[in-house]
């Protein structure tokens, strides 16, 4: 396969502007040539099995999933058990990069095989050192299993 | 059932007739046998005087062999209506003279010795004729002997004086009998009315003093104890039979008042189970509100601080002096903004925890709170004084927060001191630990001591401290959601003693 084919990290975010700090954070940090961002569950879960608009893709990936939980049509903690339910994708690592602070968010997305939990900081600094960790960590982990 | 009175009024009159009857028989009998025999025994004797005075009265005519005056002196024999024959024999044997004289036959052919002969109701008697050197000859008479008909007649004496007898006897019982039979009658009537009346109240009257009359003493005696005894038992039925309707009106009421209870019960359950399901509709709602919150609030903040940063990297130069410190409260004010909602959404879910306790050592979470704080930074020069606080049972994470609150609140309030001091104690009352935390800083206005516990009230300018109001007003909702009281006094620039308690033991166990 191609270096340059493969998608690293599958952003899922509803709100742009979350995305746009998001991957402007990771791209700081020269990750953002492999981010593929998609605007809510249905569409991430299009591209992770390949279906629909991406049916044909032909790239591999992701190795990272970075997602958020409230978001329009399926929302992150169905794409979390579609995701950790299938042989073929339950090895990706799931970030929750989330708003909410409510245990039972993080109980529930634990519960499913999250990977990770993280509360979005709200100042950009923050973000983007927390997106930044997460990334390299688990992309790391990920390069060791495979 | 044969009748007691006809009864022992006959037998008694069996007894009187009897007992006369064998009397009279006896007596009859005795006298009838003591009379034939003294009739025969004075017959013979006057027969023999009869045949001795004939004797010598013939003797001359035997001597001079006269039979015709011998014969007239046997003549005399007919005043003696008895006497059916009589003869004189002579002294070889021969009949000298008899009576009457055509009837010579009927004698016995020779004289036979001294005695006599009883036949065929007759009695016949020989008597010798002798002088003093002589037998002249023989007497014989014969005499009607009729025991029958004397038995007979006598058998009809006793026969009437033995009816007139009886029926005097039975005259006499008769009278008898009533003195007797009377008052055992009169006993009797009484029994029988008692028996069929159950009448208790009843007396026998008493008409004697022998033993009846003390029959009928025994008999009132144990009818008055009977009729005691019944109105004792009537009385205490009486008694029972109220009891038992009192119990039966109680059960009644009490199976009403059971009724009402449970159908009261069963409204209060529906109106419980209503307003449970309103509440756990409100706390959904609220739940999704939080959560919306939660996710909603927080993602324009971070847009704005984010882009602001964003900007000042950017277009940094491009800015002046005044612009970026512009920008700079706008990214300030967010953030206080994002702080407000994470202590509203801490506060709210606070609400919602369902605690856990377990036994903390009080004195190791205050400590721990205050090292905590210092390694954010605050805290530095505090004279930190821990006295040693009671154990006591809690939820861990929510009393760390207690301590947390109260601690920093304590430093920030005197952080503006020459020599801040920060005191923490505690002792254990009746039912209750009481812990405090006292600085010596700004205080506040006692008037408004009331506001301190309320969520976003401040007595402070966030520019002289900082804050969002919310950390005593979870101090004082975790503190009440273990049952415990949570006051503050202070002054104006004398600083603030805050106070909160723990039950030693929660009434349901828990907290």
């Amino acid at each position: 396969m191609e270096e340059f084919e493969q998608v690293d990290i599958l952003l899922v975010e509803d709100n742009p502007h979350d995305a746009e700090l998001t991957i402007r954070g990771l791209s700081n940090q020269k990750l953002a040539n492999n981010i593929t961002w998609v605007k809510d569950g249905a569409e991430a879960l299009d591209y992770v099995f390949r279906r629909n608009a991406y049916a044909g893709r032909s790239d591999n990936g992701p190795r990272l999933i970075l997602l958020d939980l409230k978001m329009p049509r399926v929302n992150g903690i169905e794409v979390t058990r579609a995701v950790k339910s299938d042989e073929r994708t339950k090895r990706i690592p799931i970030v929750i990069m989330t708003s909410s602070k409510e245990e039972s968010d993080i109980i529930e997305s634990y519960n499913l095989g999250a990977n990770s939990y993280i509360v979005k900081p709200l100042d950009f600094e923050s973000l983007a050192e927390v997106a930044r960790q997460a990334g390299f960590y688990w992309l790391a982990i990920n390069r060791v299993v495979s | 059932m044969s009748n007691p009175r006809s009864s022992i009024h006959r037998k008694l009159s069996y007894v009187v007739l009897a007992a006369t009857f064998f009397a009279l028989v006896i007596t009859g009998t005795a006298m009838a046998f003591y009379d034939l025999r003294t009739f025969r025994e004075t017959l013979i004797a006057d027969l023999t005087a009869q045949a001795d005075i004939l004797g010598l009265a013939a003797a001359p005519a035997l001597e001079f062999r006269d039979p015709e005056s011998a014969q007239d002196y046997l003549a005399l024999l007919e005043a003696k209506p008895n006497i059916i024959g009589a003869a004189i024999y002579a002294a070889n044997g021969n009949l000298f003279a008899s009576y009457p004289a055509d009837k010579a036959a009927d004698f016995p052919a020779i004289p036979d010795l001294d005695g006599h002969r009883v036949a065929g109701g007759t009695i016949g008697l020989f008597k010798r004729i002798a002088t003093r050197h002589e037998i002249l000859g023989t007497v014989y008479i014969n005499a009607r002997y009729d025991m029958l008909a004397r038995l007979l007649g006598y058998l009809g004496i006793i026969g009437g004086v033995m009816a007139l007898s009886l029926l005097t006897a039975l005259g006499v019982s008769r009278k008898l009998q009533q003195s007797v039979t009377q008052p055992i009658a009169a006993i009797t009537t009484v029994a029988r009315h008692v028996m069929e009346k159950r009448e208790f109240t009843q007396r026998a009257e008493k008409t004697t003093d022998d033993e009846i009359g003390l029959l009928v003493d025994a008999f009132n005696g144990m009818l008055g104890e009977i009729d005691h005894r019944t109105q004792i038992l009537e009385q205490s039925n009486r008694d029972l039979e109220r009891e038992v309707s009192e119990r039966n009106r109680a059960e009644t009421a009490l199976r009403a008042s059971d009724n009402r209870l449970r159908s009261l019960n069963a409204e209060l359950e529906e109106r419980v189970a209503a307003r449970t399901a309103e509440l756990q509709a409100a706390n959904k709602d609220l739940e999704a509100f939080s959560y919306s919150v939660s996710h909603d609030l927080r993602a324009p903040i971070r847009a704005i601080m984010g882009f602001s940063t964003l900007l000042l990297e950017d277009h940094g130069p491009a800015l002046d002096t005044e612009a970026r410190r512009k920008l700079n409260v706008v990214m300030a004010e967010a953030g206080r903004m994002g702080h407000l909602i994470d202590d509203l959404l801490a506060f709210s879910r606070l609400g919602r925890k369902a605690l856990d306790p377990t036994e903390l050592d009080m004195q190791q979470l205050a400590r721990t709170a205050f090292e905590r704080l210092g390694q954010a930074g605050q805290g530095a020069g505090v004279d930190f004084r821990l006295g040693s606080l009671p154990r006591a049972k809690g939820d861990r994470s929510l009393f760390e927060q207690i301590w947390m609150n109260l601690v920093s609140n304590a430093i920030k309030f005197s952080a503006n001191k020459e020599s801040p001091v920060v005191e923490v104690g505690g002792i254990t009352a009746e039912h209750e630990h009481v812990y405090f935390v006292r600085d010596n800083g700004a205080g506040f206005d006692p008037a408004y001591r009331d506001r301190l516990f309320g969520v976003f009230q401040r007595l402070h300018h966030d520019h002289e401290f900082p804050g969002t109001g919310v950390g005593l007003a979870l101090v004082h909702r975790i503190v009440t959601r273990h049952g415990g009281r949570v006051w503050a006094d202070g002054e104006v620039d004398r600083g603030a003693t805050f106070h909160f308690t723990v039950p030693k033991e929660t009434p349901d166990g828990g907290v």
